[in-house]
């Protein structure tokens, strides 16, 4: 047994070796993940990826490993959560050291590996010496039962005494030691897939090209230039009324954005996902637990003041929340939503890149797909999402390329992450548009969701039937469509000599039927 | 002049009498305005309002008294506002006294007119003061200009010394002065249309009724249960993820909601109203401005811990702004904007109240109108925007009524308020879905925002310059277009079928898909 995660109301019990008692404290728990890059929020990739020099040297174990490994258990009792723990398989990281050392590497992780085994084994020596002392305790406990000598009893009493402050000294160090090797731990990103290229963001390989550059036999202009002349947006009032970085979208942008959302829910529902809109005020908890990082210097995510909850950056952390803690039946796998919401980042540290127009803001709609599903099958799932990416921007007329991004642009939580760079000619250079990744367990270890595989059950001598250990769902997060940077691809790709903008077939009929727009005359 | 708001960078100019200077200190402004009750936010009205037992007893003045009162001059040059002030009309609020009392009154407001009258004056006083003392400072400059002997001159570089410390401490008293004024006077709401009725939310007058509430031979459901049954929104999992009054929309919820955004857009659209998506995180000073309080306790205001912005409670704030602190032209009005946008609030206060399921949520979406115009034709818009509303509301086959609420119920910037209330079978009342106030200049006079009337520019001064008519301020009216999710209370709890399904109203379809019901699915 790797790792149990228990909640126990008000007693810490230790059933077992290698049990996890989440501590009752309600001290705040300091959170220190190596955050998730949310998806759109990096990339200025000016220079097209290169291929890796060499195929592929190393390729880090791969995560079905750590599926492999034993599932983990935890209480089905819902009860308070002070603080929450990952149920971080610590045995197999002991075990795979080497392999999560190169992955560290590869990934430009400043997890510290060396120190969660050191922790890990501390913490198992003293459970160890817990669980002994507990041991004394009892019997000293037992031997009082008895009749006894006063002398006698005088002396276990001491000897209880004696034993219990040793215990209670020992169970705390254990907290805070569990404390300390979950901080370091939680640290450690995902395992990679082994097609993964090793390197920085140029390392990163191309996987597929759909259409080339529209040539243009007039100068082209970009979609503020575009924007401005066709009234569609305003970030001059935004700039006063919000700030920098803020816009309002009019006239036709509206219905654009309407008629984005309303078709490509309508396409991704095609295809068997649920539609959702989703809370974008969630609890910082959640937002961590998906793997981004709610506090701190830089971080993306705006807070809500004298309170515990956040906006979201993405429909991904609502509905990565929305089984959580539960076990899901095996044969409503794979669960696939299709989430529309707005956005927000307060993209602390983008100053100076490409932050032009649309391209960087601090609120946008986004739908977003999202699937639980078996772990052996994350990896099919995987390729249907960027399918499903590719068939949308295919339709709208769209010249992109997808790349296979290398360990030193994923995000902690992400196992593969494909990305799809569209081109934009007013900006004149490709812009990544969408992003879709196979986190594997690393946020259904964190929000606590698993399904129990159906193999017949079998039933114990006492009649009670013994159903499988459940096992940790994979999650799979992917953009449908970012808004605001569709629009930069729509206004400036499809922009016409006489200075309208031809809107694309599909969109058509969700916007009543208006083939393009033309400058409005004054 | 009433009262002159003018912003100037490091120095203070007292140009004429009754001249407010903005203190370029960076103290924070204290803002304790009546909060504006945000729509939707109160409406707990189980009984149906009656009419006031007599017709209308008393009348506050009309508002147009205080349009008719002397413009406010304020610069036009945009300069760092390290706080905001109100260009409030003192000296009509000082000659109408009695019916500014009375208002106060009627509306149930905590504003302190003798305080601020008191404060008025005395500021009135300093100020003369400070004028005096500079003109003396000036004077004792002039005479040093000349030849002089020392001791002469020695005498009045004495005499200006205490003059100028003098001034100095007067001009620092007329600042916090006005500050307490300011403060004060926010507090005093808006005038009330001379028609509405006077008293609390039961004086609420009906002004029209549409429909009969629909028979079912069938136990009906409310909304929450036909939603479980439908598998329409998930209540549970969102007070794991984000607390208690929040929700996923599931299923065909979610295209019921895209309908009703598109199809209202497409509506209000087809009224020469221009759509806009709008920032959902503002500054804290705007939502000041148009009358709802970000700060303190029992705030509606969620606001974004280390900064000075906060989330939007509805879009009628962000559209406010979009021409905050500018001077549109005549030609432009009516502007008349429908904005669609995500509403966040924080419900604080309204535990106990009706709350169940998506009747009063900490999120939702909300399709808004909200016009600028010329004073004389406020009122007429606010027709528009009601008849707007009650179109909507016909065409979705809703029974309803519209009501003219009573001063007691009108939050501090409306002038008058229409609230309509639609019938919920499964609740079994009728509840508030849509509210169309005007504004007048209350949050005109506070954002900022005036056209300069067409007037054939008439003076020409001996420089040549052309002398243009004093801008006015604009008037401001909003109203829902669509609230969503009590929308969805509607079209649920009275389309509801015996067989469980739930019919789509005919306008909708062609928004999603073209289905005409809802039906349970088969598991």
């Amino acid at each position: 047994m790797a790792l149990q995660c228990r909640l126990s109301g008000a007693t810490i019990q230790s059933l077992k070796m290698a049990t996890i008692p989440i501590s009752p404290s309600s001290s705040r728990f300091i959170f220190r993940t190596t955050p998730q890059t949310l998806n759109l929020a990096l990339f200025s990739r000016h220079t097209p990826p290169k291929a890796p020099p060499f195929s592929v040297l190393i390729r880090a174990l791969s995560a079905q490993a750590v599926a492999a490994a034993p599932a983990a258990e935890i209480s089905d009792n819902k009860v308070v959560k002070p603080q929450w723990k990952a149920a971080i398989d610590f045995k197999w990281i002991r075990d795979n050291k080497e392999a999560v050392a190169n992955n560290i590497k590869n990934r430009n992780s400043n997890a510290k590996l060396e120190l969660v085994l050191e922790l890990y084994d501390k913490m198992l020596n003293i459970q160890k010496e817990v669980e002994r002392l507990r041991g004394e305790r009892n019997n000293v406990a037992n031997k009082m039962k008895g009749k006894l000598e006063p002398s006698e009893r005088q002396k276990l009493v001491e000897e209880g005494k004696n034993l219990k402050e040793g215990l209670t000294t020992l169970e705390e160090d254990l907290i805070n030691l569990r404390d300390e090797l979950q901080l370091e731990a939680q640290c450690i990103p995902n395992m990679t897939h082994p097609d993964v290229p090793i390197g920085g963001e140029d390392s990163s390989k191309l996987r597929n090209v759909v259409g080339s550059p529209l040539s243009f036999d007039f100068p082209v202009k970009d979609h503020l230039q575009i924007g401005k002349e066709l009234d569609l947006f305003d970030f001059d009032a935004a700039a006063e009324v919000s700030g920098s970085k803020f816009y309002y979208l009019k006239n036709e942008a509206v219905m654009l954005e309407i008629a984005l959302v309303n078709w490509t829910l309508t396409e991704v529902m095609k295809k068997s996902f649920t539609p959702l809109t989703t809370p974008e005020i969630v609890r910082s908890s959640v937002v961590e637990k998906c793997g981004f990082q709610p506090r701190g210097e830089n971080t993306q995510v705006y807070s809500i003041e004298d309170s515990d909850q956040c906006l979201i950056g993405t429909a991904e952390i609502p509905v990565g929340g929305i089984h959580m803690d539960s076990i899901v039946s095996e044969s409503s796998l794979p669960l696939k939503y299709v989430a529309f919401s707005h956005c927000f980042r307060t993209e602390a540290g983008a100053a100076g890149t490409a932050t032009r127009g649309l391209y960087r803001v601090h609120q946008f709609s986004k739908v977003e797909m999202f699937i639980l599903c078996k772990q052996e099958e994350s990896d099919m799932y995987h390729d249907e999402l960027i399918k499903i990416e590719e068939d949308l921007f295919s339709s709208l007329g769209l010249h992109y390329k997808t790349l296979d991004m290398a360990t030193g642009d994923l995000g902690a939580p992400a196992y593969r992450k494909f990305d799809v760079e569209a081109w934009m000619p007013g900006l004149g250079r490709y812009g990544e548009i969408s992003s879709a990744s196979n986190c594997t367990d690393y946020q259904s270890r964190r929000l606590g969701i698993r399904y129990r595989p159906s193999e017949s059950p079998t039933t114990s001598k006492k009649g009670k039937t013994n159903q499988a250990t459940p096992k940790f769902v994979h999650t799979l997060n992917a953009t449908a469509c970012a808004v605001p940077r569709m629009l930069v691809c729509l206004l400036e790709n499809f922009q016409q000599e006489d200075g309208s903008v031809i809107i694309p077939k599909p969109l058509r009929p969700f916007m009543g039927g208006i083939e393009a727009i033309y400058p409005k005359s004054r």
